[in-house]
């Protein structure tokens, strides 16, 4: 109040226009509106302004709501409250209410004597407190939209003094770049606030960095995501600091090639806080140049640590379903695995007894024993390769990352399977390409796969009595626009039902009267761990045919670290897990 | 000696069984003949000679209850003896019923074998 009233010098007469210091009444307004002070404010010293400027009046700012219908808000400090009050709210059109006429003939609206005999409420509660005229200019915005009315109420009986059209104009000017430009600085403040809500909820920070100043102008949840003061302007150094030590260099080599040469950045990278706490950031920013032509990037960073400790969860539960998924098909293989193991401990066994029957001989048959023998260590070897197959597909271990070649692995998984698919009266045909080029990934969880593929086709031929089970596995580079490895399991079984085919890979679906249905949703998972996909189709003869793809291994693949694990959520938990 | 002459054929698809048995049955003087597979016995003279037939049940191709089948359809009435890696006692009622001489789980020793094939070679 104190700069308003130290400011005010105007005491002439409302129709001494030129004493109204009317460019002391813009500068005022002009400072405050500058300053971001509401609306109600500006219009409020507005009003007193003008009040103290034009003795025996008191004037008021009628503001329309955004459809111009109605009056939403009065604001008119040398009036009675109450008068306001009743104000609010109502229509702008009525034809009869001074402030009505204003608007709706955007022209100057003069009353000089608020009549008895008129039923406005409004127009009675003017006599009840004493005023006895008024005057009311339209508001008008640049573009022509009314904004409101300024109304100035004498309170003395006389009619209403001539008022210069030329002050009414500068008055309702000003009143009108205070609405607007309060308005757009509310406005501002409002998307400015929005965006930092946005912000805050999407943990997305943002930021522009000046290239050859290292200039660094960044919002508030960036401040909030690297833990820096918000007082604090934000530098590169400050934002190197908190990288996580071993993200060091990617981020150094990031940035180096962005000063180079001006590509857009899409990175992922972790934070160490203070505390040691670790975040995990995602960096997308574009390349761009400024007035001046110089290189800047402007871009966001998002914590994703949420998400990626959720998808961690996630992984950790999905190795644990591919687990059980393991022990349910090794349970499905009881049968064959006695079989594969007590072939070689009845030659054992056959071999020991022949052995000692040759040795207590007389004259002892050496030969025979010495034979004997050699076959019982041989096969004795041999059972042991079942039980390290076995050990190999179904310990529980957590996967490591090599180059496996699928041919090998197809072959590893079909020695532990030949008599099950025997016992099944399977035909089993191979079509393995030579110089298959190898895939990187988990072999255990590959043959995992592979062996699902393998059960459930045989499992699909159960029923069949009307043709060969005839069972096909092919591998092949795939001929699609990646380079890729293919595996194909062809069966000769029931086929697919349209309706089953989208479900086929949903846990816990499942078709069949035994099984958990989640071979396949587990096989799919461990294959897209490995940035290859599995799908099923019907054959054009009888049966489906399960395939998967995997990326070729090349020498360009990149080795460990966030970096690249960051795109396959598997072996990321292996990098860090072995990290 | 009537033992010596017996002819003892085996037909299993392991070749280490099938080292391992006759070898067995030939410290105690059997003849013994072996096959790879059903067919493979069923073309061979051996088929009018054996005395004892050591059969494995699941076999590619001809599985070991179809060449008892075969066998009954050409009227060879020769014991059968099956061996099996997967205990199943409902197969082995039925191969019994069906007149095998006896059935016996992999691994089995030599006693309870070689009591086995006395005891078909007595009744046959």
């Amino acid at each position: 109040m104190n700069e308003i009233n130290a400011s005010l010098s105007i005491h002439e007469p409302v129709t001494a226009c030129s004493g109204l210091g009317i460019a002391h009444v813009g500068a005022m307004i002009g400072g405050l509106i500058h300053r971001g002070r509401s609306l109600s404010t500006v219009l409020n010293n507005l009003c007193k302004l003008i009040d103290a400027a034009t003795q025996g009046h008191s004037s008021s700012v009628l503001l329309f709501d955004r459809t111009h219908t109605r009056i939403r808000h009065v604001i008119g400090p040398g009036l009675p409250p109450a008068y306001n009050a009743l104000l609010e709210g109502r229509p702008v059109n009525c034809d009869k209410w001074p402030p009505g006429a204003a608007a709706d003939d955007k022209a100057e609206a003069i009353v000089s004597r608020l009549m008895a005999d008129t039923l406005q409420e409004g127009t009675l509660l003017s006599l009840v407190y004493g005023l006895k005229s008024c005057r009311c200019w339209p508001i008008g915005s640049l573009s022509g939209e009314s904004l409101g009315i300024l109304a100035i109420y004498q309170h003395e009986t006389n009619s209403a003094a001539p008022f210069h059209p030329a002050l009414a104009r500068q008055l309702t000017d000003i009143a009108s770049i205070a609405i607007e430009r309060t308005r757009s600085h509310e406005a501002l403040k409002r998307s400015e606030a929005l965006l930092a809500k946005a912000q805050r909820l999407s943990s997305t920070g943002s930021f522009c960095w000046q290239v050859a100043t290292n200039e660094i102008t960044s919002s508030e949840e960036l401040h909030r995501i690297f833990e820096i003061d918000q007082a604090v302007p934000v530098t590169l150094e400050q934002m190197a600091t908190r990288v996580h030590p071993e993200d060091v260099p990617m981020v150094r080599a990031m940035f180096e090639r962005a000063r180079s040469d001006g590509s857009d950045l899409d990175y992922k990278h972790r934070l160490q806080m203070p505390d040691r706490s670790v975040k995990y950031l995602r960096v997308v920013a574009n390349a761009a140049r400024d007035q001046d032509g110089q290189l800047e990037y402007i871009g966001a960073i998002q914590d994703v640590t949420q998400r990626r400790l959720g998808e961690q969860a996630l992984d950790k539960l999905r190795s644990e379903l591919a687990h059980v998924a393991r022990v349910t098909s090794l349970s499905a293989l009881t049968a064959s695995i006695a079989h594969e193991v007590n072939q070689p401990l009845l030659g054992i066994i056959t071999n020991a007894s022949t052995c000692r029957r040759a040795l207590a001989a007389d004259p002892p048959d050496l030969d025979c024993a010495r034979e004997t023998t050699r076959r019982a260590i041989r096969d004795c070897q041999r059972a042991s390769d079942v039980i390290s197959r076995l050990r190999a597909l179904f310990a529980k271990k957590s996967c490591t990352t090599e180059l496996v070649d699928l041919n090998e692995a197809t072959r590893e998984v079909i020695a532990l399977l030949t008599s099950e698919l025997q016992r099944r009266g399977t035909t089993l045909h191979l079509d393995l390409a030579d110089d298959l080029p190898a895939v990187k990934g988990d072999r255990v969880q590959l043959q995992q796969v592979i062996l699902n593929l393998l059960l459930n086709a045989a499992e699909a031929m159960n029923a069949i009595d009307d043709r060969p089970r005839q069972l096909t596995i092919s591998t092949g580079r795939d001929e699609g626009e990646c380079e890729c490895v293919r595996l194909s399991v062809k069966d000769a079984g029931v086929g697919l039902e349209p309706k089953d085919v989208d479900r086929l890979f949903d846990a816990f679906y499942t078709t069949k009267s035994s099984g958990m249905g989640i071979g396949l949703s587990v096989s799919r998972s461990i294959v897209e761990c490995h940035r290859g996909r599995l799908w099923a189709q019907a054959n054009k003869g009888p049966g489906a045919t399960f395939s998967f793809s995997l990326p070729q291994a090349s020498e360009s693949t990149p080795h460990g670290g966030y970096l690249s694990a960051s795109r396959n959520p598997a072996l990321a938990e292996c990098a860090v897990e072995n990290s | 000696m009537t033992i010596a002459v017996s002819l003892i054929s085996l037909v299993d698809d392991d070749q280490s069984v099938r080292e391992s048995l006759p070898d067995l049955l030939r410290q105690f003087g059997y003849t013994v003949r072996a096959f790879a597979a059903a067919h493979a016995f069923l073309e061979s003279d051996a088929v009018e000679q054996t005395r004892c037939l050591i059969l494995d049940v699941a076999m590619p191709g001809m599985s070991g209850p179809d060449l008892q089948q075969e066998l009954a359809r050409r009227g060879l009435r020769i014991p059968i003896i099956f061996i099996t890696a997967q205990s199943n006692e409902t197969l082995r009622a039925k191969l019994l019923a069906q007149g095998a001489a006896d059935f016996l789980v992999k691994p089995f020793d030599d006693t309870v074998f070689l009591e086995a094939l006395k005891k078909a070679l007595r009744e046959s």
